[in-house]
């Protein structure tokens, strides 16, 4: 039987991480929070909701997060791994559209897009501004071309995950696990996906801090 | 020859916060010779400014020896603070580890406590 586990990074969700965990439930039965160092009752409500809570006594941002995440799963024989975002802005009922192509399609990574058919209530600044300098700053420095170019929504196989190790501790996570999939030749493709915006998300300056995390990353390794 | 002596009393102060962190360990035998030349090279130009003024005008530059050390320590200053945040980001990494470290312990501990 396929091994799922569904990993939630969070960091002082005390309001949404209970009703997150619920939605997940609902379809995978691993449900890991990562409680990246809150200082609200985050790791409390998700026990309550069922979940198993890794710690991180310090925050230390959402790609270190799933990275703890990820490591866990792998030690606990994972197949699949979903990375579903902890403030509730997915829909538990479409984590089967990410698990499937890899299930029955032959994907190693299968990655959520918010501009293929489903529609989302996108912020227009992002939609016109933001998410078109990310997409083109992903196709001329990292050679990647989705649809989406930061979407926290994934599924990744044990393959996917032996070979993709997130070194970028923020948000530019996003872009390097496409990076790493592209530059280990996985096979993987975009679903699209729903995105219910509770707040704004990522503001330009967030795009400015991922762009200068990518490149002294770069730069490190 | 006014701006020479200033210059020359703002390095001796460096020096003596130097001398100063070195005797409290605060810093490595290494990073204290490496400062300790960087400071004894800025004495010296400074001491030779008008030689530098001359070799400068050889070379073929109309700017003063004053004006080039201000762009060398510009650079140098540039060159440091893109070596400390690559030294930052290591640390972060190392950072993220240990902490990763101790939360997969700390899992695998109540995983087989159950």
């Amino acid at each position: 039987m396929t091994k799922i586990f569904c990993i939630i990074p969070a960091y002082n969700e005390e309001k949404n991480i209970y009703q997150t965990v619920k939605k997940a439930q609902k379809y995978l039965e691993n449900i890991v929070v990562v409680n990246d160092g809150s200082k609200d009752q985050t790791a409390i409500k998700a026990k309550e909701a069922g979940a198993k809570v890794l710690t991180h006594p310090i925050n230390r941002g959402q790609g270190a997060a799933l990275q703890t995440g990820n490591d866990y799963a792998l030690k606990r024989q994972a197949d699949i791994v979903v990375h579903f975002d902890g403030d509730g802005q997915f829909l538990g009922s479409e984590i089967f559209d990410l698990i499937n192509p890899i299930q029955e399609e032959g994907y190693e990574a299968v990655f959520g897009s918010r501009f293929l058919e489903k529609k989302s209530a996108i912020p227009k600044f992002k939609t016109y501004i933001i998410y078109p300098l990310a997409r083109t700053i992903n196709r001329i420095f990292l050679n990647v071309k989705t649809t989406d170019p930061q979407n926290g929504f994934r599924a990744l196989s044990k393959t996917a995950l032996q070979k993709i190790r997130i070194d970028n501790d923020g948000m530019a996570h996003c872009s390097e696990i496409l990076y790493k999939t592209k530059k280990a030749g996985l096979k993987f493709k975009e679903v699209p996906v729903t995105v219910i915006y509770n707040h704004f998300g990522q503001k330009l300056s967030s795009g400015i801090k991922i762009l200068k995390d990518l490149f002294v990353n770069k730069l490190n390794q | 020859m006014w701006q020479q002596i200033i210059a020359l009393i703002v390095i001796l102060f460096f020096l003596t916060r130097l001398f100063s962190q070195k005797n409290k360990k605060n810093i490595s035998q290494a990073e204290f010779a490496l400062w300790l030349v960087f400071w004894a090279l800025a004495a010296v130009a400074i001491i030779f400014l008008k030689q530098i003024d001359a070799f400068l005008y050889e070379l073929g530059f109309s700017g003063g020896g004053i004006n080039f050390l201000l762009y060398l320590a510009v650079m140098i200053l540039f060159f440091l603070i893109f070596r400390l945040r690559l030294k930052y980001q290591q640390l972060n990494q190392k950072l993220t580890e240990v902490v990763r470290k101790i939360t997969l312990e700390t899992a695998n501990k109540e995983d087989r406590q159950k």
